[in-house]
């Protein structure tokens, strides 16, 4: 063993080649979901090309203090609502920079969600679907990256900055482990195991010696296992090869100003790469949301990383051409009380709080549903979990009508039963 | 003296949290402030008998949370910082502008009227008081202003906001004197009596991600404006809190936030090395003084209850009221104690001033 690497980089770079298996494996012998219904679906997809990225805010952002504000009333905090370019949408004085792209964003106000705690709120705000134990719903990114990811990339179609608490949003779930999401720091940076400790050359060779003796040793046994883990190999070499997407370093100095200089800034820039690079979807996660107590000076510091991260994404996104064909979600698991505890903080809330979307395929500067007035309830069009994914894949150009079979069952992309918030739709 | 002392009114003022209190000079008129910007001064009778004191006057100006009350010793100003952006300078001897009706007990009349089914709370009437604008309105600082101290003569002021800007001032002429920013938001600051030295707490809030709260303390220079002890790497937590001995050689530190216990940290203002800790309060400390004589170190925190400690032996000599049940039910956010130290008010989340008498 090197003396100079730790016992740990030794066994992550083993967990990151035994993920990388399982991806591949699943691609043999895993993939139970019989994607009959949805093949054509996700080639027609795919036409299209639209890409995600979710902006998930672990804990859950407080919708009073943010897009949906409440001025005047007991629940206010102490944040004031500044005017945006967009008649009737307001937003928080501390998101002067997302403030600019109002036209840009199509604010629900009225979700009307079933999981008030975090695992079960990470679940369907990933899903679409209440957790369910007999079913393993798949997550967002997975969904995006079967039927809008390149079907041949060295790149993973799905990846996730940071992320999700909790472990996570319920993966690839019944879509196989093909689908996974590759999972990387928040900043978007690769762990230092994935540097290769041999000359190109000589990795090359090294390479090219072991798939010449596994196909050698293929004619003797066929078996899938066998077959797998060959792919598992390929798969993470492809990696390797594609990995200069993740060093951001040459260009983070020119952007630093553009999304600030934080963790979540560097993670939008990385999302803005990979989707540039053709990954179809990307979770960038932020921290902090969870304010029980302390709700104001919490949430007007995390607003503070958000603004330059979101807007800078937009912004660049835009000055790409990449915004029209890109859709951007800004959410979490739940949304915060309108009222304020003792604590000074707000708790969970399911019963009238926001997501925003902005770009590919929606409809910028627009307010859809309402709470009432002092945030306490939906007042106008409520929406599901379900109505949001549903809307969510409209816009990216998969059919929430969907079917995939788990055994014998129909599983559709969105509920069954929801609703398709067309106001929202470009 | 302060073991014994006892509650002496309640004063209701239910339109908001009670997040800042003073008395005013060497006397027993009491200010204080709440999370709407409102101010309102109560002059206390003599004795603690009676029903509880009315407020007489409102101060008019704020439109946010006030943060910090302070009184110049002569009792002829009052400096309020809010998360307004500004620092007010009120005039204690200015005539009013006006008078208005106020309600104190609204949530109370509510409560009543619902019990007795009736929808709309009983009417005024409520309580007269005079109504009077700010003799100054300082604009010194672009965010909330978390921080205010003052010096032994009042001349000198110290403020700090959330942005991380600290401004040294003169009250005078409310013009600074010095400015310099740190990383973090400048959660407490103190200056010392003499306005030698300051203390200031940084903290960037993300608390669930302890690598980018950059926290610090520091003990500042002010003649040079270096840093003259960096406290830091001692306290690996968020001061919220912190307060300079009368005769300036001992500086005081409080460890806020949802802590399980938040302790009181004494440190020489020479030396910087700590001198000795306090118990201290379950949930975290919200305020902290010394008594005018020194001796005592008086705290609010988490738990709803004003404790009282002896600065040489570190032993808590009293503790004032009850706790609610710990960090889930409310928490006192201020204190002030009268120069005689027979006074003492603390204010109160449920929108209540407890007023002690010692």
């Amino acid at each position: 063993m090197n003396p100079l690497c730790k016992p740990v980089e030794h066994i992550n770079r083993r967990a990151f080649l035994k993920g990388t298996l399982a991806t591949a494996a699943g691609g043999a012998f895993l993939n139970f979901g019989s994607l009959f219904n949805s093949d054509s679906i996700a080639a027609e997809a795919k036409k299209l090309g639209k890409k995600c990225i979710l902006l998930w805010m672990n804990g859950g952002a407080s919708q009073i203090d943010t897009f949906d504000m409440k001025p005047g009333t007991d629940n206010a905090g102490p944040f004031r609502p500044i005017n945006t370019k967009v008649s009737g949408m307001p937003v928080c004085e501390y998101l002067p920079k997302v403030a600019q792209h109002a036209d840009k964003l199509a604010v629900i106000r009225s979700m009307k969600t079933s999981e008030p705690d975090h695992p079960g709120g990470i679940m369907s705000m990933h899903t679409g679907y209440r957790p369910a134990v007999n079913v393993p719903y798949p997550e967002i990114g997975a969904m995006v990256a079967k039927f809008n990811g390149p079907a041949d990339s060295d790149l993973p179609s799905c990846v996730h900055l940071g992320g999700a608490g909790y472990g996570g949003g319920g993966g690839a779930g019944f879509l196989g482990p093909k689908f996974q999401p590759f999972s990387v720091g928040r900043d978007g940076r690769l762990p230092s195991f994935t540097t290769p400790y041999l000359k190109a050359d000589s990795e090359q060779r090294r390479n090219d010696l072991l798939r010449f003796m596994e196909q050698d040793a293929a004619k003797e046994s066929s078996a899938e296992p066998f077959e797998a883990h060959r792919l598992a190999k390929e798969k993470a070499w492809r990696l390797l090869q594609a990995k200069g997407v993740f060093d951001a370093s040459q260009e983070w100095p020119k952007y630093r100003d553009l999304y600030g200089d934080t963790e979540f800034g560097r993670g939008c820039m990385m999302a803005r790469r990979l989707i540039e690079a053709g990954v179809a979807f990307v979770e960038v996660g932020q921290e902090n949301y969870d304010s029980h107590a302390d709700n104001f000076t919490v949430h007007k510091a995390t607003l503070s990383v958000l603004d330059p991260g979101w807007s800078g994404l937009m912004t660049d996104l835009k000055d790409r051409g990449l915004l029209d064909d890109t859709l951007i979600i800004w959410m979490g698991e739940v949304g915060r009380t309108p009222q304020i505890n003792n604590r000074v903080g707000r708790d969970h809330y399911i019963n009238g709080w926001t997501v925003v979307l902005a770009g590919g395929g929606t409809k910028g500067g627009m307010v859809y549903g309402a709470t009432n007035a002092n945030g306490v309830g939906v007042k106008d069009d409520p929406v599901s979990e379900g109505d949001l994914f549903a809307t969510i894949f409209t816009a990216l150009g998969i059919n929430p009508r969907a079917k995939h079979y788990v055994g014998p069952r129909p599983i559709t992309a969105a509920p069954e039963k929801s609703k398709v918030v067309k106001e929202v739709l470009a | 003296m302060f073991d014994k002392a006892t509650l002496a009114w309640t004063l209701p003022w239910q339109d908001d949290w009670v997040t800042a209190v003073t008395f005013i000079g060497n006397t027993r008129k009491l200010a204080a402030g709440n999370r709407k910007g409102q101010i309102l001064l109560w002059d206390l009778p003599e004795k603690p008998s009676g029903d509880a004191p009315v407020p007489v006057r409102r101060l008019d100006g704020h439109t946010n949370e006030v943060t910090r009350l302070l009184s110049t010793p002569d009792g002829k100003y009052l400096i309020s910082a809010s998360y307004d952006h500004s620092i007010r300078i009120w005039d204690m001897e200015a005539k009013p502008a006006g008078n208005e009706e106020i309600i104190l007990d609204a949530r109370t009349r509510a409560e009543v009227a619902k019990k007795a089914g009736s929808k709309a709370p009983p009417p005024a009437p409520g309580v007269k008081v005079d109504v009077q604008p700010a003799e100054r309105v300082v604009a010194l600082h672009k965010e909330w202003v978390l921080g205010l101290s003052m010096s032994r003569d009042g001349a000198t002021l110290l403020s700090g906001d959330d942005a991380g800007e600290v401004v040294l001032w003169n009250r005078a002429e409310a013009k600074e004197t010095r400015r310099w920013r740190i990383k973090g938001w400048a959660f407490a600051v103190a200056v010392s009596p003499d306005a030698q030295l300051a203390l200031v707490s940084e903290r960037f809030p993300l608390v669930f991600t302890p690598a980018d709260q950059r926290n610090a303390v520091k003990i500042w220079d002010l003649t040079t404006g270096q840093v003259k002890h960096d406290l830091s790497a001692q306290f690996k937590m968020y001061i919220g809190s912190a307060a300079f001995s009368p005769d300036g050689k001992q500086v005081v530190i409080g460890h806020a936030g949802e802590t399980e216990r938040g302790k009181l940290f004494l440190i020489d203002a020479e030396t910087g090395k700590k001198v000795r800790e306090y118990a201290g309060h379950m949930g975290g400390i919200t305020d902290v003084q010394f008594s005018a004589d020194g001796k005592f170190l008086l705290s609010t925190g988490r738990d709803t209850v004003v404790r009282v400690w002896n600065v040489e032996d570190t032993k808590q000599v009293a503790e004032l009221g009850k706790s609610r049940g710990g960090q889930f039910k409310d928490f006192l956010h201020a204190l002030a104690l009268t120069e005689d130290q027979r006074w003492l008010a603390a204010g109160d989340m449920v929108g209540q001033v407890l007023v002690y008498s010692a």
